[in-house]
């Protein structure tokens, strides 16, 4: 991707990412990605079936990560979650499982409409132990030293400086806090036709 | 990641998930020092996965 963006693009890029989401928020995974999503995608990532039996349909349907964070290591119990990018929030409400009434865990998105399908995703399970707030990953609206974990799901690579939202991912940590993050990594260049559009942000 | 202060950080595997032929799903783990030292003594969480879990993965468009 090209790493000079100029303050047009930059708008640009930030407002197709937000666009995109804002169908996903209200048509569903099917309106946008080439790739495995809802059930099917929960199974090749091989999240846990006891923790996700009681979800709703429409969470599971609503799943598009593109790996599963918790296989890099357990969350434990009265731990503190921040979940970057919760989208439909399906990560954030799997990690509320994972650290019980004692813990805590927020879920965090810069699309309004994705916490507002977060929070009504939340209604049925009756977890208390559960936030969603609107937010960007380069300006966390947190306190330093304030989470044991914080998780993301294909998101860092939609951040427009990723320098910064990873600072602010360490700044937000306690001492000794973990970063479990998931995301999509180039393995190959573009080709010159396509290398350094915007449009790849968001397409 | 290492950049920003984290330790013990770097990528730990691929998830086997694949959006396009240049792209493709990783995990990525770290840790945040506790007062400022290494933890050497304490075991790493993160499981690092030397082979990529292939098996039932599909391309974008096959069953």
């Amino acid at each position: 991707m090209k790493q000079n963006l100029t303050e047009q693009e930059r708008v640009t890029i930030r407002e197709g990412i937000r666009e995109k989401y804002s169908r996903v928020a209200a048509s569903g995974t099917a309106c946008c990605f080439q790739y495995f999503t809802g059930e099917v995608g929960i199974r090749q990532q091989q999240y846990p079936p006891e923790l996700i039996r009681d979800f709703p349909q429409p969470i599971v349907d609503s799943f598009c990560g593109v790996g599963n964070p918790f296989n890099l290591g357990p969350l434990y119990t009265g731990e503190a979650v921040l979940a970057i990018g919760c989208g439909n929030g399906f990560d954030t409400l799997v990690a509320a499982k994972m650290v019980g009434p004692q813990g805590r865990v927020v879920g965090l998105d810069m699309t309004l409409e994705m916490i507002h399908q977060a929070r009504a995703n939340l209604a049925p399970l009756g977890l208390e132990n559960v936030t969603f707030q609107e937010g960007e990953a380069e300006a966390l609206p947190f306190p330093d030293n304030e989470f044991d974990v914080v998780i993301s799901n294909g998101v860092f690579n939609l951040t427009l400086d990723k320098e910064k939202a990873l600072r602010e991912a360490h700044r937000v940590l306690k001492a000794g806090g973990r970063l479990m993050l998931a995301d999509m990594v180039l393995v190959q260049d573009l080709p010159p036709e396509t290398a350094g559009k915007a449009e790849n942000w968001y397409q | 990641m290492l950049k920003v202060g984290f330790h013990r950080a770097g990528l730990a595997g691929y998830t086997g998930f694949k959006s396009s032929a240049y792209t493709e799903g990783a995990l990525f783990y770290g840790e945040k020092l506790v007062d400022a030292k290494a933890r050497e003594s304490i075991e790493a969480q993160a499981k690092i996965l030397v082979e990529p879990k292939k098996e039932g993965f599909c391309e974008p468009g096959s069953t």
